[in-house]
Formats: structure tokens, C-alpha cells, sequence
């Protein structure tokens, strides 16, 4: 008996690696055809190359305006994650700890606000912030990125505060610490796992953001990666090697950003799913 | 202490106020802003205004559009939902045991996920035209109209599948071991452990799933938009982006407007009936 759950073992492994290996097998396109030159691709296809051609990566940096967009997402995403993540744990906090009529009410209102698609609101959104003056600037996509996001993000951290014990907020309160007090000194500190799981879910969803960057900036010196992405494609379609170098160049950055956080990630998805 | 409690309600107001400011002027303000747009024949951006009363909504019915636009999301939406699902409690079935080995596993199966929705259209429409069209002798998934919304679909559980494992990975742990001891004692066998035993215990994380995806899945936009652009012909316009070219392409800001609010109405029963359901199932267990 011990011997055969061995071997199954065994074998599921075996097999794992198999799918894993093929799941991965898109990132291999992407990585070989952007080392290749065009003729290499027509010829040589899927094979490894012989002769990395490192050069089409420069090419791709400068043909693709690749800084100027790594630089948008980036001034875009940082503060995106931090209201987001800041205003999320600020609401949640008083919605887990108060079982009142209103913050019941407003959590379920919030629970259904999220199903609105982003098109029922993307014209007078786009309207709002012409008048406004804030189209094509960080602080519009900033704003409405972080309003998209705002929701669900207090419904997952809303499920983990009501897993945090309320002994130590009270003992707190009793010996006269202020609310703000209590909350950013106690709480937050009991918070960390879900506020990392909330900084890095949210940033590879601004960071990915195509929808809104499409409706709100549209002048090429305000685009986000995936939209200059999304441009340089349509362009540069002939040019394989170089559409390829450039994909890969705006994935490594959030690839690292995952590898390095990923235990917060998962930990964070499955708290927010299966408790609340 | 009656001021004691006055001041923590303050503080509380005060603390949920940023979010629900941000929240309200940024997503519901500009909710009911357009519904009177959506009464009016308005290309969008000029200042005269013809209200049409109903119109907009009675010619949604009309509409051929809306019927194969709703066909392809439907499709779409079941392609991702079941195999996302399908794909991802076999993969967690496959990599639950803690291991190094498995570890990396569930590292490398989840990547997919992080990149965005564009960039993986843009290197499946290479890996379906230059590796699975040859292995098949035919052409690209993406340019077959009866196909091409599978196509779409199978990118999105290649990203999707990955986060659905996580959540069913958490979900297959919290199962005390002693369930199926006792149930090998009694000679249950694994696929019966399975069916009464694994099943009926994850069903919380299959309703998350579902839930999610479902709604991911009917709000498709990127995945056709970025690659097939609605296309060949009209055989990818999916509901989303038939609003979007509506409002933003052909300057029937108005008409897109009443599509958008009765889409958004059908996304909500659709997505309440489909969790209560699967919430009923949970107790019933």
C-alpha cells in the first residue's frame, strides 16, 4: 500500500511537470521569436536559436518609446496602490468591526456596484473628466483606476479584518489611545498580509489596465505600457521579432515584482475567497 | 461615554468616507449620468440634444447585432468559466501536496495570470497561427468564424486557470485528513471519496470561482478587441465591445448607452441567480 502511493505520487509529479511545462510553453514562443531575426522565424521557427540577437531589444526600446511608457504605468501605478490600498483598509476596518443596519447595507451595496461594466460609464466618465481637465493626466487615470478598484478590494480585506481579533484594539481604547491611534499603530500592523496581498494584486491590475488607459489616455505621450503595446503591434505586425522583444520587455518588470511577492498573492486570493 | 461613542462615530464616518467618495464620484455618478444619455439620439460630443424617450431601448430588440453579439459572449463566457475551473482543480489536485518540487509547480502555473490580457492575446494568436495550426494542418482558431470565440476563450483559461487552482488549492487543504480515513476504513473508493467526500467540501470555492469568472467572462473586451478586433466579419464582437465601437466607432453614443445600462441590469441577475444557486447547494450539502 505505502509503496503504490509512492509510485502515484511519483507519477502525478511526472505528469505535473508535463502540464506545467506545456502551460509555460507560450512564454518560450515569445522568448525565442524575440531573440531571432525575421528570416530565423520564417525558417527556423520554434527551434532555439543559434545566434541570440540581444540587438532586437535595444531596437524594440527605442522603436517602442519603451521608457517613456514603463515611466506612465509607473507614476500611474504607485499611487493607484497606495489610495487604493489605504482607503480600502481605512472602510473595511469599520465595516468589519460595526454590524450596524447602514455599513451592512453599504457592504452590500458596494458587493452589487461591482458588476457595472466599465462601458455603462465610460462616456460620462470621459465627459466628467474633460470638463474636469483631467483627461490624458496621471491623476484622472489615477483617480478612476483607484474608484474601479476600490470595491473590490474592500470586500477582501473586509473578509481577513473580521478574522483579526478585537481584544487588543479595546485594551487599547480603554487606556485612552486615540481612534487614529489605535487604528494605524494596532490594527494595520495585524493587517500586513492582506495589505501586501492588496499593493500587489492591485498593482499587476493597474500595471495590466487596458480599458480605462484606452478611453482616458489616448494621447500618445500619456500611454500606459499595454496600450503602447497595443499600438506598436498594430504598427509594427511585420516586425515579429521586435513586437516580441517589446512584449517580453514590459512583462519582466511585474514577472519579478511576481516571483519575489507571489506567497502574498496567493495567501491573499484564497483569504478573500473561501472566508468571505 | 455617550460623547465617547458620538466621537467613534465620527471617526468611523470619517474613515469610510475617502473610499465611498472615490467610489461614488468616479463609478456611480457617471452610472447615472448615463441614463438620460441613453434617451436621447446623441452622436456623443455634439452640444444639440434630441430626446427620443424609449426608442434606444425598443431598437436594442431590433437589433441583429445583439443577438450574435450576445451568442459570441455566451460562448466565450462558458468556455472560460468551465474550463478555467476544470483546469484548475486538476492542477490542484495535482500540485496540493506541499512539496518544493510542487511548489515551483504552482509558481509557474500561475504566471500566466500576472501578464495582461493583451499581451497574451498578442502571443496566442503566434502560438495558435505557427504551432497548434500546423500540428492540426490547418489555419489559426482566430480566423475560423464558428471558432474563433473558443479561440478567445482558451486564452483566457490559460491566464485564468492558475488563479482558480490557488483558491482550490486553499480550499482542498482545509479538508481534515481524518474524512478520508474514515472513509477508506469503510472501504469507500477514491472516486467516491471524491464524489461525497472532496466535492461537497470545496463547493465554497467553486461558487468564488464561478461567481468571478462568470462575470469576467460576460465583460470580455481586451482579448477581442486587441487581437481580432471584432473579426473575420463581425464573428468575435462580443457584447462589450459592441458598446464600445457603438459609443467611441460609430457615434451612437445614445443607442450604446441604453445597451450598456440594460447590459449591466442583464449582468446582475445573471450573476445573483448563478451564486444563490450555487450558495443554495453549499447548505444543502
Amino acid at each position: 500500500m505505502k509503496v503504490d502511493s509512492k509510485h502515484s505520487t511519483k507519477i502525478i509529479s511526472i505528469i505535473m511537470i508535463i502540464v506545467t511545462l506545456i502551460v509555460c510553453a507560450p512564454f518560450y514562443v515569445s522568448f525565442v521569436y524575440s531573440v531571432k531575426t525575421n528570416q530565423d522565424i520564417t525558417f527556423t521557427r520554434l527551434a532555439w536559436p543559434k545566434i541570440m540577437h540581444w540587438a532586437n531589444y535595444t531596437k524594440a526600446i527605442e522603436m517602442s518609446n519603451f521608457f517613456k511608457a514603463l515611466y506612465n504605468t509607473i507614476i500611474t501605478t504607485v499611487p493607484t496602490v497606495i489610495i487604493v490600498t489605504l482607503f480600502s483598509i481605512m472602510a473595511a476596518y469599520v465595516i468589519a468591526r460595526n454590524n450596524t443596519k447602514g455599513y451592512n447595507r453599504l457592504y452590500l451595496f458596494l458587493v452589487g456596484a461591482i458588476v457595472i461594466p466599465f462601458q455603462a460609464i465610460m462616456l460620462p466618465l470621459y465627459i466628467n473628466l474633460k470638463n474636469w481637465g483631467m483627461l490624458n493626466t496621471v491623476e484622472g487615470f489615477v483617480l478612476v483606476k483607484s474608484g474601479s478598484l476600490i470595491a473590490i478590494t474592500i470586500l477582501l480585506v473586509t473578509g481577513f479584518v473580521k478574522t483579526v481579533p478585537y481584544e487588543l484594539e479595546e485594551a487599547a481604547t480603554i487606556d485612552g489611545a486615540t481612534y487614529p491611534y489605535v487604528f494605524f499603530n494596532i490594527v494595520v500592523p495585524l493587517l500586513k498580509p492582506i495589505v501586501l496581498t492588496s499593493l500587489i494584486i492591485n498593482a499587476v491590475y493597474t500595471w495590466n489596465d487596458f480599458q480605462i488607459a484606452l478611453v482616458i489616455l489616448q494621447k500618445d505621450y500619456a500611454r500606459t505600457l499595454p496600450l503602447t503595446q497595443f499600438f506598436f503591434f498594430s504598427e509594427h505586425s511585420i516586425q515579429l521579432n521586435l513586437a516580441f522583444a517589446a512584449f517580453n520587455l514590459s512583462m519582466i518588470p511585474l514577472l519579478v515584482i511576481y516571483l519575489i511577492f507571489q506567497k502574498y498573492i496567493v495567501e491573499g486570493i484564497t483569504s478573500g475567497a473561501v472566508k468571505g | 461615554m455617550q460623547t465617547k461613542i458620538k466621537r467613534k462615530n465620527i471617526w468611523d464616518l470619517m474613515f469610510v468616507a475617502p473610499a465611498c467618495v472615490l467610489f461614488f464620484v468616479f463609478i456611480i455618478l457617471p452610472f447615472l449620468q448615463g441614463i438620460p444619455y441613453s434617451f436621447r439620439d446623441w452622436d456623443g460630443f455634439s452640444p444639440q440634444i434630441n430626446w427620443v424617450n424609449f426608442k434606444n431601448y425598443i431598437n436594442i430588440f431590433k437589433d441583429r447585432m445583439i443577438y450574435s453579439s450576445s451568442w459570441h459572449t455566451l460562448q466565450f463566457t462558458f468556455v472560460e468559466v468551465v474550463f478555467s475551473n476544470v483546469f484548475g482543480l486538476l492542477f490542484a489536485l495535482g500540485v496540493k501536496r506541499k512539496s518544493k518540487t510542487n511548489n515551483i509547480l504552482r509558481t509557474l502555473l500561475f504566471m500566466p495570470f500576472v501578464i495582461s490580457m493583451v499581451l497574451a492575446s498578442f502571443i496566442w494568436s503566434y502560438v495558435y497561427s505557427d504551432v497548434i495550426a500546423p500540428i492540426f494542418n490547418t489555419r489559426s482558431i482566430l480566423g475560423n468564424t464558428t471558432w474563433v470565440m473558443t479561440g478567445l476563450g482558451f486564452i483566457s483559461v490559460w491566464r485564468d486557470a492558475g488563479y482558480c487552482m490557488v483558491i482550490y488549492i486553499a480550499a482542498l487543504n482545509a479538508i481534515p485528513s481524518s474524512f478520508y480515513e474514515a472513509a477508506s476504513i469503510e472501504g469507500a473508493t477514491r472516486r467516491r471519496q471524491f464524489k461525497s467526500i472532496t466535492i461537497p467540501m470545496i463547493v465554497p470555492a467553486i461558487t468564488a470561482n464561478v461567481s468571478l469568472l462568470l462575470s469576467w467572462g460576460l465583460k470580455v473586451f481586451d482579448y477581442p478587441f486587441s487581437i481580432t478586433g471584432g473579426g473575420p466579419g463581425t464573428a468575435s464582437t462580443t457584447i462589450n465591445l459592441y458598446i464600445y465601437n457603438n459609443i467611441f466607432g460609430f457615434y451612437h453614443a445614445g443607442y450604446g448607452q441604453a445597451l450598456a445600462i440594460i447590459f449591466t441590469i442583464v449582468i446582475f441577475l445573471i450573476t445573483t441567480v448563478v451564486a444563490k444557486t450555487l450558495r443554495s447547494k453549499e447548505t444543502e450539502l
